[in-house]
């Protein structure tokens, strides 16, 4: 069996978590701690990838990151390489995928955080950028480790969106479950159960994993 | 909280009451291979008209309608897009003798227009400006597998390699190369003469092996006499035209 759409899955997971972590953090604080005008309609849009189809979110992705799309020919001009059909594009639409899993653990840890731990940050003269790297992100770890390891199975899990914008291409975009699927189309059910099998106990384990953090998130400290 | 409840399980019951009033076992079910969508639905059309039997196809991948009748899926009949699969149906003692119903041809299909001057298929794909060629899965979908003999042939599977994409059927080919995604694609005859397919050009691939598309009668059919019928219909000199215009031999 060829275990490379397996190793594929896991590199795709483990970058999309990385670059979301990072990305979603700030977008979360300005979502609990700012005010702004509009921020129940940013915030449902930024959801709104959870409750799509993700063949509807794989079709617009499709759209737009052809060569002649918005994002496409964005990413062609700055890197010269085209973005659909490659490791990063389906990098670029986990990411859009998998943003609200990665926004509401986050969102969760920070409403948890007492509110006058940041007021007396802001009367010690603090500004908000250290405010949030000294006081929000020490107290939300569990948050943060809670929603990296949900980005990552649900990556990890990944099917209908890299089904609309991979093109299976080997050791590129064919990752664990399109060759799941595929490997049931063309009738190789022994490849397929094999992949299954190793899928079931890694997602398994990391869900566990995620228990044990919110709930001491709960009753510790 | 009662009032919803009840609310509630008076919607559930509508809902799935609505569906079960036509007798099982009365209406023709027909599950048919995704690229024979169009003909098809003319086809049942045409047999309903004639005959009056309610007849109602389902369309998906050959894999994936094959996996569903070896699991007890209530079909009569299969119109598969290969030999393959119904050959394999009937070793197994789950369908009548196969029967060829349709012939489908692989071409090579482009949206750029730039790209229409050349003069053979091989000229196309080899341009220097073909970023992706789309080809359906070759294992599972019978027009990627000719597509890749095709390319054998000529010597050219392997000088093209790293500019292919593999879409999960034929019809997702196409889908690709119309929305320039993919520069070009190896799909069906078909597709090619559709409104869509009529605003880039073709190249017919003469060393793909035609499309051999074969369909037969599942076993555990209830409606024997009917699904005769229609697979007598399906080969009938009128029938034949609808396929001719859809580019099916």
């Amino acid at each position: 069996m060829d275990l490379t759409p397996l190793w594929l899955s896991l590199k795709l997971a483990f970058m999309t978590t990385v670059i979301l972590v990072i990305m979603a953090a700030p977008l979360t604080y300005l979502l609990v701690y700012i005010r702004f005008a509009g921020k129940s309609f940013f915030e449902a849009l930024l959801t709104l990838p959870m409750v799509l189809p993700p063949t509807v979110l794989g079709f617009y992705l499709l759209l737009v990151m052809t060569p002649q799309g918005k994002i496409g020919r964005f990413w062609e001009a700055v890197t010269g390489s085209p973005l659909i059909f490659t490791f990063s594009g389906i990098v670029v639409a986990s990411l859009v995928y998998s943003l609200p899993f990665a926004i509401q653990p986050m969102k969760a840890a920070f409403e948890k955080i007492d509110r006058r731990l940041l007021e007396s940050a802001y009367v010690l003269g603090l500004s908000p950028m250290s405010a949030f790297f000294k006081v929000v992100i020490p107290n939300a770890v569990n948050g943060l480790t809670a929603s990296a390891i949900l980005v990552f199975i649900h990556t990890l899990g990944e099917f209908g969106v890299i089904l609309m914008v991979g093109g299976s291409i080997p050791g590129e975009t064919k990752v664990a479950s399109i060759a799941i699927y595929e490997a049931v189309e063309a009738l190789r059910y022994r490849d397929a159960a094999m992949m299954c099998l190793i899928l079931v106990p890694v997602s398994y384990l990391f869900l566990l994993l995620i228990n044990r953090l919110t709930k001491r998130q709960i009753y510790g400290a | 909280m009662y009032r919803y409840f009840s609310i509630i399980l008076a919607a559930f019951f509508i809902i799935t009451g609505s569906g079960g009033s036509a007798i099982a076992g009365e209406k023709l079910l027909v599950a048919v291979a995704a690229n024979f969508i169009l003909p098809s639905g003319e086809l049942t059309e045409m047999f309903q008209e004639k005959t009056g039997i309610p007849t109602e196809a389902t369309y998906s991948s050959t894999g994936k309608l094959y996996g569903q009748i070896i699991k007890g899926a209530p079909y009569d009949i299969f119109f598969a897009a290969d030999e393959k699969r119904p050959n394999l149906l009937n070793e197994q003692g789950l369908c009548d003798a196969p029967f060829v119903y349709a012939r489908g041809q692989v071409v090579v299909w482009t949206a750029n227009t730039a790209l229409c001057g050349a003069s053979t298929w091989q000229e196309v794909v080899k341009n220097p400006a073909v970023q992706k060629i789309a080809i359906a899965n070759t294992e599972s979908a019978p027009y990627g597998t000719a597509a890749m003999i095709a390319l054998q042939q000529v010597g050219l599977w392997d000088t093209l390699k790293d500019k292919y994409v593999f879409p999960q059927s034929v019809a997702q080919a196409f889908q690709y190369a119309e929305s320039k995604s993919s520069d070009v694609g190896f799909c069906a005859y078909s597709s090619a003469l559709s409104d869509k397919g009529k605003k880039g050009c073709f190249y017919t691939v003469s060393e793909a092996p035609p499309i051999v598309q074969a369909a037969c009668i599942l076993k555990r059919t209830g409606n024997r006499s009917a699904a005769e019928r229609f697979v007598a219909f399906v080969q009938s000199p009128e029938a034949q035209k609808i396929k001719e215009k859809y580019g099916y031999r």
